[in-house]
């Protein structure tokens, strides 16, 4: 389905619009600083923006809907208990420790807090797996310009390279934070839209639920039972909701890097936590489209329900309001990947060639290197599109590559903060083992991601603890400002921190 | 590994979930006051954390009780 008219014209207004106001903010970038932290000068309300546009891709609109058409409300988990109280922890447990530490990247907190082994075994799964979705976000929205504006799919990827390149490379983390404050609106108005037409559409709350339950009893129900393969409850709360969420709300370095360039260490916690009031009703834009398709649909099967969201804009939308809808699509695409480009540039800048290549250059030099290495993953992921498109399940491995070792890394993080005990080698030795455990329960017995990440997370904390109780306590002056318990003024922090930086560490 | 679980009855889902949301509540306000404005320009009420979180707890019970 191509769209013409007023609609086309919306979807190339918006595309062009965006690189536009994003290269405005090229004129605040003079350092390093700038360039990746936006000069810690962004304050809480588009922190909080900028962290659900990040966390809102297309494939969530359309993986989130196919699932809430199979299973009904119980996809809505992954916004709710899914995300909420593991927001709410990650701003009071991490997020003041990484913005007082003064560190770019999560790996480079551990870094510090563990030792450089823990620091580059992060920092090189985080930086392969975002380069790696890269690839993944590129080939989606070439699919779909192509199959919405009818452009070629290679000429649609580099029209979407191109429109996120302009803006990531000059303006940096504050032009990456301020589109995705414009592009969060854009698909809440697309998705809003959406829905309220849909709900006219089938008579509202009480007319969706009587066409869908007759034939889906469960649908509205949050928790599915133990033999649901897909959303077990107790997967859910303790999996997903005691180690994933978590881990993916206070570890994730495209997540918790905007909290790192915060004015101050209030907006940083405000942000994170301010961000789940619209995360909260992201179901109303990913979750009811699923059971609206299904009340007016129920016919699509097999893969043919992941094309819920797609068809309900063709089918209810009117001309104005599809181009509106997909639009919302294109914002919630175009924020993943500007925010990935730019944390997997942070973190190959920093945790890479400025702890292995050069390390003692002018800031002048590292902003250059930013820039460049954003221009490399821009042409990576052209290049790496068409990759995935022989490898479809290459998006799932990355996902399932990221729950084996999420479990590992909240353990060594939490323990790191919490426990002044844990030892450079218990953190070493703990996530080498978690991750160790995930691989063997994956390969060995093919259980659900949920159960192997609550598993991997346990294992993980076991091996810290007693690796840490049989080596040598770290120094005291090298926890402060790091550990809970051991925080101190920020001046001192400020002195210890730059004396570590000009060691190197 | 979950069969021996399998006949655990769906409403302790809702049991742990609506504990959670509680424990998070109580747990946000033993968070010192002074933490919770740290680096704030001013100490409004509107800025308190803990009035922020326990509203999004509240509103997460809610929609577990519900559904």
């Amino acid at each position: 389905m191509h769209i013409g008219g007023i609609d086309f014209f919306i979807v190339v207004a918006y595309l062009v619009a965006i690189p536009v106001f994003g290269v405005y903010f090229k004129k605040y970038v003079k350092t390093e600083e700038d360039y990746f932290l936006a000069g810690r000068m962004l304050p809480w309300w588009v922190i909080s923006m900028s962290i659900i546009g990040t966390n809102i891709g297309a494939y969530d609109y359309v993986g989130a809907a196919g699932g809430a058409y199979r299973f009904g409300i119980a996809q809505a988990n992954y916004e709710w208990i899914g995300a909420i109280p593991a927001m709410v922890l990650s701003a009071f447990l991490f997020v003041p420790y990484y913005w007082k530490a003064g560190v770019y990247t999560v790996p480079e907190f551990l870094g510090k807090r563990y030792n450089i082994g823990v620091r580059v075994i992060e920092a090189i799964l985080w930086g392969t797996f975002l380069a790696c979705v890269l690839g993944v976000f590129f080939w989606a929205s070439g699919l779909m310009l192509n199959e919405y504006l009818g452009i070629p799919i290679e000429f649609s990827i580099i029209i979407t390279a191109a429109i996120v390149g302009i803006y990531t490379i000059t303006g940096g983390l504050a032009a990456v934070a301020m589109t995705d404050v414009v592009q969060l609106l854009v698909m809440f108005i697309g998705g809003i839209a959406l829905t309220i037409l849909g709900f006219w559409t089938v008579g509202g709350w009480s007319g969706m639920v009587s066409r869908i339950i007759p034939a889906h009893p469960d649908h509205f129900k949050l928790f599915l039972p133990l033999s649901n393969p897909t959303y077990p409850w107790l997967g859910m709360i303790f999996g997903l909701a005691f180690v994933l969420s978590p881990a993916w709300w206070g570890c994730h370095q495209a997540i918790i890097q905007r909290t790192l360039g915060a004015r101050s260490e209030w907006d940083a916690k405000a942000g994170m936590l301010f961000a789940a009031f619209p995360k909260m009703f992201i179901p109303v834009l990913v979750v009811l489209p699923g059971l609206l398709a299904l009340s007016l649909n129920p016919n699509l099967v097999g893969p043919d329900m992941d094309k819920a969201f797609p068809w309900l804009i063709r089918n209810l939308l009117p001309t104005g309001l599809a181009g509106l809808a997909f639009a919302a699509f294109i914002a919630a695409l175009i924020s993943s990947v500007d925010s990935t480009l730019n944390s997997a540039a942070t973190l190959w800048t920093r945790d890479i060639y400025q702890r292995f290549f050069v390390k003692n250059a002018s800031n002048k030099h590292y902003l250059k290197v930013g820039r460049i290495l954003t221009f490399a993953f821009v042409l990576w992921g052209i290049v790496f599109a068409p990759v995935t498109k022989k490898f479809p399940g290459i998006y799932v491995a990355m996902q399932t590559l990221l729950s084996i070792f999420q479990g590992p890394t909240f353990a060594i993080t939490l323990l790191g903060i919490y426990w002044k005990r844990a030892t450079q080698w218990g953190g070493l030795f703990g996530l080498l083992g978690g991750v160790g455990i995930s691989t063997f329960l994956f390969a060995s017995f093919h259980w659900s991601f949920l159960y192997v990440a609550w598993w991997s997370f346990i294992g993980a904390i076991v091996i810290n603890i007693i690796v840490s109780l049989l080596t040598r306590p770290e120094p005291i002056e090298k926890l402060e400002g790091l550990v809970y318990g051991l925080v101190m003024k920020d001046k001192k922090i400020q002195d210890i921190l730059s004396k570590r930086a000009e060691g190197g560490e | 590994m979950i069969n021996w679980l399998a006949g655990i009855p769906l409403l302790w889902g809702k049991i742990f979930a609506v504990a959670t949301f509680v424990g998070v509540i109580i747990w946000v306000w033993f968070r010192p006051k002074s933490f919770i404005f740290l680096g704030a320009p001013d100490k409004h009420k509107w800025r308190d954390l803990r009035i922020w979180a326990s509203i999004l707890m509240i509103i997460q019970i809610i929609v577990y009780l519900s559904f």
